[in-house]
């Protein structure tokens, strides 16, 4: 027994509160207790999820107040599942950025990592609570982090980015606040069990206004098509693991939001149609976007909006296979594009515009970096027998059992326009000469240990997707089972 | 061209809202079983809170507060990344003209009151309107007053940086004393006394005292930050 | 209370709040300075907490404090979740507004203006 799911929150709270008063007594500490924190919410979260996975969800209550009266937080397979990917990935932040604030100065280093191990505990939040405005303060949690850690760099210019994401942060929470307050006035309720089955008895119109004002406010957080104009922004002008936190941590944390509203909460007919065209013209336009770009951390911030749109798609199939195939998207993405970001921002790191063309010929001076770059660009297209391919196989699946032909050809078209753009970075990494006066800069020994641990994950689920497809399964086979959780949530033997 | 769009915008959302607003039945019960009736029952069986309000802020819906309280932390941590510099000058500050004489004595005066007030409305937080939150900005608009009045009045950085670590700390704490006590995070595990007593509720008065602790130091080092914010 | 004087009330709430959440959008939408469009986006969360609070009232309702010497009967009070959620609402609208101001005093020294449309980026 390590713990149960509160502590995945109370724990960095509690470190978040201490690191100021620690930082007077010894600087490194600051650096070094969120990523023990991290380390321990990643060991928790999956020793739990090995349990739940065996024994069935666990319901938390707070306060001692079963719900409906108390929050409560929800460690599923699915949600179970979500939070070790994240924390996995915040260590993986945490350590890649360890030694790259060792010249920054100590006030903004420590800042840097509070936010950071915020960013990640929000996220946490955001997938294990039970209760819809707790979900509100934890998307506020997640928002002031990262409007913070997007202006990080005060000599770049990102104040600007960091401002619209925050404008649209702040519309997102007040309409987040009036379908809150809809849903209230309608039901009496706050906690989502008690919402989704008590959902029958709401009146249409509120139910449809709620859902669309709720949509509205997390699809902002899933960067999903045409409220996704900060993130391209956003990933270009922050630090280079923070761009790889908003696509493996953040983004996951909106679609989980978004997921939970639509499969369990509300019972609208269409909603997943709707999601999967949403999630089809946000593909679309997403990756053409991704073709024009000329600087690298722009393309690859297109590209991961690009891929949460696929994700949506697979979870608008609403089937059981597509359940999965979302999933497994999730897995994927959460951990290949990290990479490319950790990889990328080292092969255009002494440059100021970042343009693609700046990494001609580094293949031959940095050639780890490389290589996992390109690892991970084949593994993101869906190149067999990388990751990639087994999620685009399946979601290809997924579709044809629906007879979704045109979807199919669709996501088809759009990996040959991904192919396209990916493999010219590859070329002018391998086949070009570099320019002159560009100064490669070598990787540090903890970010080489990030990346090549990322390329072997790719590599191992590439070559033994089964090795993930249990808990995939186990975990889609959750979220689709509606009843079970009202059951689970307010029958809960105190 | 854009105005016009978003005044169509604003137009189709403002017939949506008065739509909604008007079948919500203003002054009337909106719902059946809800669950605010057990709130307002078990705050006085269970709690021994008269202030039912306080009861869900910080034991029903303890949770949220304690994201609260980290939201405010997170903007003051932001606050001070965002408008970092390498060189800090604290002391200076761009003042326009000195405050009169009058301005000065008066809010000598008055800090105290305010001060006090503040620390009245968070300690009674549990029985009458009030609480952490308004009492700790009740403190921070005497220490508001004191900025504006004497150009030179300084607060200790670190000071307020260790007020409200310890503060949130505390809270924490609390919580998990709760959690070992009883096996929930932030459950009462004090008696409850006597329905308004100052001495009632378990932790909640305790609670919405460091609440109102941190919130003062929160809000200060905010002003504080912005005021000294000059090229 | 007189039924004319109620149904004046509760207009004048609803003709507020959505005058609120309008004017506020209007002026983050709208206006051209950062720091009218903080204003802006500071009124809607306005709007949006005066309805939230006004849908917890209850005809005649009292307090939801249990005080002494008053009549507490608890199926006359008003509702109090919503002035909970409210109160929590505000402090967060508060962080955000803190953060957002340091970040137009950013943009400031950055740019030496507060108009969006000489910010190149933040023209969308």
């Amino acid at each position: 027994m390590v713990g149960t799911p509160v502590l995945l929150v109370v724990i960095p709270l509690l470190a978040a509160f201490l690191i100021p008063l620690l930082g007077m007594i010894w600087k490194e500490l600051v650096r070094i207790i969120p990523g023990l924190v991290l380390l321990y919410m990643f060991i928790l979260s999956a020793t739990l999820l090995n349990q739940v996975l065996h024994t069935g969800p666990i319901v938390e209550v707070i306060a001692g107040w079963r719900p409906p009266l108390g929050i409560n937080l929800v460690f599923s397979p699915f949600s179970g599942f979500l939070v070790t990917l994240m924390t996995f990935i915040g260590l993986m932040v945490w350590i890649y950025s360890y030694r790259f604030k060792q010249n920054v100065d100590f006030e903004p280093a420590k800042k840097y990592f509070i936010l950071l191990m915020m960013l990640v505990t929000g996220s946490v939040g955001i997938v294990l609570t039970g209760d819809i405005f707790n979900l509100f303060v934890f998307i506020e949690i997640v928002g002031i982090s990262a409007y913070a850690l997007t202006a990080f760099y005060t000599e770049r210019n990102s104040a600007e980015a960091a401002f619209k994401y925050l404008f649209m942060g702040a519309l997102a929470s007040t309409f987040l606040l009036l379908a809150i307050m809809i849903i209230y006035t309608q039901l009496g309720t706050l906690n989502m069990a008690d919402i989704a089955s008590k959902m029958p008895e709401m009146n249409t119109t509120y139910k449809i206004t709620a859902l669309v004002f709720l949509l509205t406010a997390i699809g902002i957080e899933a960067e999903m098509f045409p409220l996704n104009g900060w993130a391209a922004d956003a990933y270009t002008e922050s630090p280079g693991p923070i761009g790889a936190a908003f696509a493996g941590i953040v983004a996951k944390a909106g679609v989980y939001a978004m997921v939970r509203i639509i499969f369990t909460m509300f019972d609208v007919d269409g909603t997943m149609q709707f999601m999967l065209y949403i999630g089809l013209i946000t593909l679309i336009v997403a990756e053409t976007t991704a073709l024009r770009q000329d600087r690298l951390k722009r393309m690859l911030a297109y590209s991961s909006i690009g891929q949460m749109g696929l994700i949506m798609v697979a979870f608008g199939i609403g089937t059981a296979e597509g359940v999965f195939a979302a999933l497994f998207l999730m897995f994927n993405h959460a951990i290949i594009k990290p990479l490319l970001f950790f990889s990328g921002s080292y092969l255009v790191y002494n440059s100021k515009d970042k343009f693609i063309h700046e990494t001609n010929g580094m293949g031959k001076h940095i050639p780890i970096t490389s290589i996992l770059f390109a690892l991970g660009a084949f593994a993101i297209v869906g190149l067999p027998p990388f990751a990639g391919f087994w999620s685009k196989l399946s979601i290809l699946t997924a579709a044809a059992d629906e007879n979704m032909i045109i979807i199919i050809a669709l996501i088809l078209i759009v990996s040959i326009i991904e192919l396209v753009y990916y493999l010219r970075v590859v070329n002018r990494i391998y086949f070009f000469k570099m320019a002159e006066g560009v100064e490669p800069k070598k990787p540090t020994l903890n970010a080489l240990f990030v990346m090549v641990t990322l390329g072997v994950i790719i590599l191992l689920v590439g070559f033994y997707p089964d090795a993930i497809t249990g808990v995939l399964h186990k975990a889609s086979g959750d979220l689709l089972d509606k009843t079970k959780y009202i059951q689970d949530v307010l029958l809960l033997n105190p | 061209m854009k105005k016009l769009i978003v005044i169509l915008l604003l137009a189709v959302l403002a017939w949506d809202l008065g739509v909604i607003f008007l079948g919500l039945n203003f002054g009337n019960e909106h719902f059946t079983e809800g669950v605010k009736d057990q709130y307002l029952e078990k705050t006085v069986t269970e709690l021994n809170v008269a202030n039912t309000v306080t009861s869900i802020v910080v034991n029903f819906r303890g949770f949220d507060t304690l994201g609260e309280v980290t939201v405010l932390f997170l903007a003051a941590t932001a606050l001070g990344g965002i408008l970092y510099k390498k060189r800090h000058h604290v002391g200076e500050r761009s003042v326009l003209f000195p405050s009169s004489s009058l301005v000065m004595s008066g809010s000598k005066l008055l800090f105290p009151a305010i001060i006090l007030l503040g620390v009245y409305v968070f300690v009674h937080g549990h029985l009458s309107p009030g609480g952490g939150f308004q009492g700790g900005t009740i403190i921070a608009t005497g220490f508001l007053l004191m900025l504006l009045a004497y150009d030179n009045y300084s607060v200790s950085h670190n000071l307020l940086s260790i007020v409200e670590s310890l503060a949130g700390i505390f809270f924490v704490v609390i919580g998990l004393l709760g959690f070992m006590n009883h096996g929930t995070f932030l459950e009462n595990f004090l008696p409850t006394g006597t329905l308004n007593s100052l001495f009632s509720g378990g932790v909640i008065p305790i609670v919405y005292i460091l609440i109102g602790f941190k919130v003062a130091a929160e809000l200060t080092g905010v002003i504080y930050t912005v005021l000294h914010e000059k090229d | 209370m007189d039924e004319s004087l109620f149904k004046y009330i509760e207009f004048s709430i609803y003709g507020a709040s959505i005058l609120l959440i309008l004017i506020g959008l209007y002026g983050a939408l709208v206006k051209k300075s950062l720091i009218k469009i903080v204003i802006g986006l500071s009124i809607v969360d306005a709007g949006v907490h005066l309805i939230f609070v006004a849908m917890g009232y209850i005809r005649g309702g009292t307090a939801p404090i249990f005080s002494p010497g008053f009549e507490n009967d608890a199926s006359r009070m008003v509702d109090p979740i919503p002035q909970a959620l409210v109160l929590t609402a505000i402090v967060i609208g508060f962080a955000v507004t803190a953060v957002a101001l340091s970040l137009v005093i950013r943009l400031y020294k950055h740019h030496d203006t507060l108009r969006i449309d000489e910010i190149k980026n933040l023209k969308w």
